[in-house]
């Protein structure tokens, strides 16, 4: 259950992490979904002509990140309502790929590649002797051990950096930002477009492990990433954990499915019920913690 | 950052209110292709529209179901068929085939979906004159509409026979002990009441002992959770998967081809997918029915108002064995005694009802 729950998390976790940079420097990048599409579609074709997966991994980015681009064109550039471009960015992805797979391959419906090369599985067959460590960091996809060295990729990039600095100041504070002379709309778009590469990424992850592309592969999990980010509190490692979640509910309600006499379908709420219950924790930890902040404000 | 002028943004404004005029006096134009589809459809002598509950490409059922009408309406001259996709919008579909039913330009509306009969008949209440063709659903005593059902009560359990004698045959990922998996990716009547229990007899038929592990999606398109569903069932010990989960099948496939498993197709053949890994697909010939009944509804022998159930004893329902993919990965002994299961449902010596009512 929880090997099974490190290879649900992982797209999530790529989307997340990127969606976090655009978030911290203010801008809701609400296109994840679509841009998970674009690489997943770009990473698979790119991979079955190459022959390699590591091409297809680069395609899937690129794809992701030239999508991205598009979305910074009109909400940034053009400042085009943000939440429209977004969600025109998801319908842009959702409609256009039928129609590039119809003229290329003569259907919208599933592609396959049977001579795509299968995601490497690393090491396999190494163990701490402890079940749940091998089960959480041993033999999965070559994807997830990506996803795992992003994580600290993200933190010193955003924490460690002028870079990071810079980029969380234009989302906390742009006018003080500008006035020292930093270019708030180029870090903005730099974010967003790093937010597509990292959406391309978990798309080309989810169709290069399955061999496939099918309408809609996404399935949501750009709509999960952007709800992990507020689940994680903004933050790379409450990220990891946010992704986890999701991960380890998923995989629990499917393995409850052949123990339990509970109808499949109520458990598959079950992820969804524990995500409400997280975000209404976190809401009120999180204006306990403001309460506490403005008392210590007011009286120290 | 660079500041537009007023100027510049006055151009722009000018340029968009072009383009929308542009697309304004296009529109027009554009109008008088789709009332010339129409007008062809009403001067035909029996015009047939065919309502796709979701979309043609991709869907081997509905591809069936739209080459079954096109044949028909190519063995009667003066016969149009247009062809209606209806997206994946289950609410949307009453209002669509009202829209269709509204245009009265259609002699028949096929459509092929268990929801379908009560649609038609809701729409049947506003438009009395329009007849249905109802494949894959069963709804009699309508006067508007014929329905054809097809025996999925024998269709499941010649799948779960199947799956018990692989699982328990020398086959390469065959595994101690029969627990096959069955993943749907959602439950609805049909689901819960025919397809699973007939799957889990079909089983037991082989071994009294066998384990059924049921999963359900939760939709019909996400083949990354439907990995690890597999995975889960075969971490659990099952060998073999029937998966009727749409776009969640090419998950399956990818589970098992990792974990060393095997795979059972429904409805139409799915050998091609992968190669030794799909070992058995059941087939329903929705096409040849559509056909027969739409040549019986032209020529005015299709007596609306009733329904029939068509199973393996009709021809309609079975088990595709002729596949060269099949021949060369399943044991003969295996194929055999699948064949003389065929014959015995075939020649009515084993019955399997199929309800009418869910």
């Amino acid at each position: 259950m929880i090997f099974n729950a490190v290879e649900i998390m992982t797209p999530i976790l790529l989307a997340a992490l990127g969606g976090l940079f655009a978030e911290l420097a203010g801008v809701l990048n609400i296109a994840l979904e679509g841009l998970i599409l674009a690489g997943a579609f770009a990473g698979i074709l790119a991979g079955a002509a190459s022959g390699s997966l590591v091409v297809g991994m680069l395609a899937g980015a690129l794809a992701g990140g030239l999508l991205a681009a598009v979305f910074t064109f009109f909400s940034i550039r053009l400042r085009a309502n943000i939440f429209i471009t977004g969600l025109a960015v998801n319908l842009l992805a959702a409609g256009s790929i039928p129609f590039i797979s119809t003229w290329m391959f003569g259907t919208k419906g599933v592609l396959r590649f049977p001579d795509l090369p299968r995601l490497p599985r690393l090491l396999e067959g190494v163990t701490s002797g402890v079940g749940f460590i091998d089960s959480l960091l041993f033999g999965h996809s070559a994807t997830v051990y990506l996803a795992w060295l992003l994580v600290p990729l993200a933190l010193v990039a955003l924490y460690r950096t002028p870079f990071g600095l810079r980029l969380r100041a234009v989302g906390a504070r742009e006018e003080s930002v500008i006035i020292a002379g930093v270019d708030a709309v180029a870090y903005r778009r730099i974010a967003v477009l790093i937010s597509g590469v990292a959406a391309g990424l978990a798309g080309a992850a989810i169709s290069l492990r399955l061999g496939v592309y099918l309408p809609n592969i996404s399935a949501g999990r750009g709509w999960i990433a952007l709800v992990a980010i507020y689940l994680g509190y903004r933050h790379p490692i409450g990220i990891l954990i946010a992704a986890l979640l999701f991960g380890f509910t998923e995989s629990l309600a499917g393995a409850a499915q052949g123990l339990l006499a509970i109808p499949g379908t109520v458990l598959l709420g079950l992820p969804y019920a524990i995500t409400v219950v997280a975000m209404i924790t976190y809401s009120a930890l999180r204006a306990r913690g403001l309460r506490r902040r403005r008392f210590i404000d007011a009286h120290f | 950052m660079k500041y537009r002028t007023n100027a510049q943004r006055g151009r722009s404004f000018k340029l968009f209110g072009l383009v929308c005029a542009a697309l304004l006096l296009l529109l027009p134009a554009a109008q008088p292709a789709a009332l010339g589809a129409r007008e062809t459809a009403t001067e035909a002598d029996f015009s047939v529209a065919v309502f796709v509950p979701g979309v043609v490409e991709g869907s081997p059922t509905y591809e069936m179901l739209v080459a079954g009408v096109r044949r028909a309406a190519e063995e009667r001259p003066g016969t149009e068929v247009r062809v209606i996709e209806g997206g994946f919008n289950q609410a949307e579909w009453p209002q669509s085939m009202t829209s269709l039913a509204a245009t009265q330009d259609y002699d028949l509306i096929v459509t092929s979906n268990p929801s379908m009969p009560e649609i038609a008949a809701e729409v049947s209440l506003s438009f009395p004159d329009q007849r249905f063709l109802v494949l894959d659903g069963y709804l009699a005593g309508n006067p508007s509409l014929y329905t054809v059902l097809f025996n999925q009560r024998e269709q499941a359990f010649l799948s779960g026979y199947f799956a018990g004698l692989v699982s328990t045959s020398s086959m390469e990922h065959a595994r101690p002990g029969l627990r096959a998996g069955l993943l749907a990716g959602q439950e609805y009547p049909i689901m819960n009441r025919v397809i699973r229990p007939a799957f889990e007899l079909g089983l037991q038929s082989v071994d009294p002992a066998a384990v059924l592990d049921f999963r359900v999606l939760g939709n019909w398109y996400d083949a990354a959770a439907a990995t690890e569903l597999a995975n889960s069932m075969l971490d659990n010990g099952a060998d073999v998967i029937l998966t009727i989960s749409g776009g969640g099948n090419q998950g399956v496939i990818s589970a098992a081809r990792t974990k060393g498993a095997y795979v059972l197709w429904y409805d139409s053949p799915g050998y091609d997918e992968a190669p030794g890994i799909v070992i058995g697909s059941t087939e329903v010939k929705l096409d040849e029915a559509a056909y027969l009944r739409t040549l019986d509804a032209i020529d005015g022998e299709l007596a609306f108002g009733t329904g029939e159930v068509l199973g393996v004893g009709d021809g309609f329902v079975g088990f595709d064995t002729g596949h060269r993919l099949f021949e060369r990965h399943v044991p003969q002994q295996v194929r055999a005694e699948l064949e003389a299961m065929i014959t015995r449902l075939r020649d009515g010596d084993l019955r399997l009802e199929m309800p009418t009512q869910f």
